[in-house]
């Protein structure tokens, strides 16, 4: 039988966390897509997130076979260490023949493939690893809530407060250093918020919505947005809907909780770039009015 | 290999160089340069396509570590670049006013939370000064090329610049909008006493309104630095220039260049 709205409202303290997870993740994901997507590294998500997923694999391992625990061996903090240390190594600039994206590559399948090796060792919580590839939108604890929303806050209060900075060093960074930027710095703030919201987000919602969040309303939202400014903002709204609308989907339309939000913010995008081409065919963005 | 340059430094100067040398991974790519830009001055950075020009642009930019000797510039010298247009992303959603606005951001800047009068007072004036303002809410992308350079121009007028370094600015335009654009380029620093270093291998436009020369050639290792004059009557310039600018070389020498008369 089909769920109503009623049983939807009855079961709020049930739905409660995972639909805020979704809402703070998909926003400040959202929003570092942006940088993502314009900085043509949209599979730098993917990457850490597999990164967390070893992360998690190798605490689960510590905890069974060394006999270790405390915090950290916490499968959290071993998916931010994974993820910060992917992070780091993605930051290198490319050097000879290997290309950043050849680097995105070689983090994921690294790091996917140890996640599949340490997995085989650590059997017994081998569902714990799936649920992180896979998504457990179901099953966000109110301590994931908490580590999302402070996450998502920090995420927030930084691109806003060093918006411009970012912006200028993000698509203009020979620009930005010769007019003294500290560009470095602006950089490894957008990889580390990326590493932060990646990991935190990938323990509390799985490794799909986590890359759907960082590149679709990203896509959207540069398809739709004049200036920098709106595509963030449209970005992070575009993530929260995401986030929440597909959790309704898959409550009222039974479908996994993972996949039902990265469809929605599909939809989103196509709607999003569906709108633009309408409107001007011709170009890759809406038409700004005219002076 | 030829090396003639001007080792006279201005107390003034805005950019000096001793014994300068640029490359790549400590490896020279250039003989030594020794040359000083006085606030005001036109140069023109003149080499064909591999000749050294960009890593020279780099080093004096800052981009590029030095490979030896000396790049000085007075404290606090405000330094605005203009870039090739091509190097910018058509996808980033910008607006001509969020362009020009970036001109007006050094260091840390970006920290304060809006942008200030005074600052948006000086992208006024360079959106009017480079007769944009009625483009400013429109997108940088949308725009004709000559447009966008104007757009680049105008942010780095905003900059309030000392010394500005123009990396090919009218590699894309017809030979009257080449023209225009280098006459605006001259009229500004005329009127606002800005330094500027102009990377061209399209000559003939560029020369007209530069008083300075400064000429590599890597492949021959070759480097001059100095007047128009003087550097026109080089031996090394005539020949790798030659049918490029062959008759405005000669046509400068027989009648005087207008800076070095």
């Amino acid at each position: 039988m089909t769920p109503s709205l009623i049983d939807f409202i009855a079961g709020w303290e049930l739905f409660r966390d995972p639909i805020l997870c979704g809402l703070f993740a998909g926003a400040a994901l959202g929003m570092l897509g942006v940088f993502i997507v314009l900085r043509r590294m949209v599979f730098i998500s993917a990457a850490l997130s597999q990164a967390a997923g070893l992360g998690v694999a190798l605490s689960f391992y510590a905890q069974i076979h060394l006999g270790l625990a405390g915090f950290l061996v916490d499968p959290r903090v071993g998916a931010l260490v994974l993820t910060f240390l992917g992070a780091s190594m993605l930051r290198l600039e490319p050097r000879g023949r290997l290309t950043r994206e050849g680097m995105l590559g070689l983090a994921y399948l690294v790091a996917s493939a140890g996640t599949l090796m340490v997995g085989t060792r650590i059997s017994q919580e081998a569902h714990d690893i799936q649920a992180i590839l896979f998504g457990t939108g179901v099953l966000v604890r109110p301590s994931d809530t908490t580590w999302v929303l402070v996450s998502a806050v920090l995420v927030f209060g930084m691109v806003i407060w060093w918006r411009r900075g970012l912006v200028f060093a993000s698509f203009d960074p020979d620009g930005a250093r010769v007019r003294g930027l500290p560009t470095t710095l602006l950089s490894l703030a957008i990889l580390g918020a990326i590493a932060l919201m990646v990991s935190i987000a990938t323990r509390a919602l799985g490794a799909l919505p986590v890359f759907a969040f960082s590149i679709l309303p990203a896509i959207a939202a540069i398809a739709l947005a004049p200036s920098p400014t709106v595509a963030l903002i449209l970005a992070a709204c575009f993530g929260a809907l995401g986030g929440v609308g597909g959790y309704m989907l898959a409550f009222f339309g039974q479908f996994p909780v993972g996949a039902s939000q990265t469809l929605v913010c599909a939809i989103l995008a196509g709607a999003a770039w569906g709108i633009r081409t309408l409107i001007s065919p011709k170009s890759s963005r809406l038409a700004v009015p005219r002076a | 290999m030829i090396t003639r340059t001007n080792p006279l430094t201005h107390p003034s100067a805005v950019l000096s160089t001793e014994s300068l040398s640029v490359g790549y991974g400590g490896v020279p790519v250039l003989p030594p340069l020794n040359f000083s830009v006085n606030p005001g001055e036109l140069w023109v950075l003149a080499g064909r396509n591999g000749s050294g020009k960009s890593t020279l642009l780099r080093t004096i930019l800052g981009l590029l570590p030095a490979v030896s000797g000396t790049l000085s510039r007075p404290p606090a010298t405000s330094i605005a670049y203009l870039p090739q247009v091509q190097s910018l992303d058509p996808i980033v959603p910008m607006r001509v006013w969020d362009i020009v606005a970036e001109g007006v951001e050094s260091g840390w800047s970006f920290l304060k939370p809006r942008i200030t009068a005074d600052q948006k007072q000086r992208i006024a004036e360079a959106l009017v000064r480079t007769q944009i303002e009625a483009l400013a809410k429109r997108s940088f992308a949308e725009l004709s090329e000559g447009q966008k350079q104007r757009v680049l121009l105008a942010r780095a007028i905003a900059a309030s610049p000392q010394l500005l370094l123009l990396d090919e600015p009218t590699s894309a335009m017809d030979l009257k909008a080449e023209e225009e654009a280098i006459a605006r380029i001259d009229e500004l620093r005329r009127e606002l006493g800005t330094a500027v270093i102009l990377v061209s291998h399209h000559l003939p436009a560029a020369i007209k309104a530069a008083d300075h020369i400064l000429f590599v050639d890597a492949e021959h290792q070759g480097v001059a630095a100095g007047g128009v004059q003087e550097v026109l009557a080089d031996p090394i310039f005539h020949r790798q220039f030659a049918g490029l600018t062959g008759d405005l070389c000669v046509d400068m020498l027989k009648d005087g260049h207008r800076h070095d008369a």
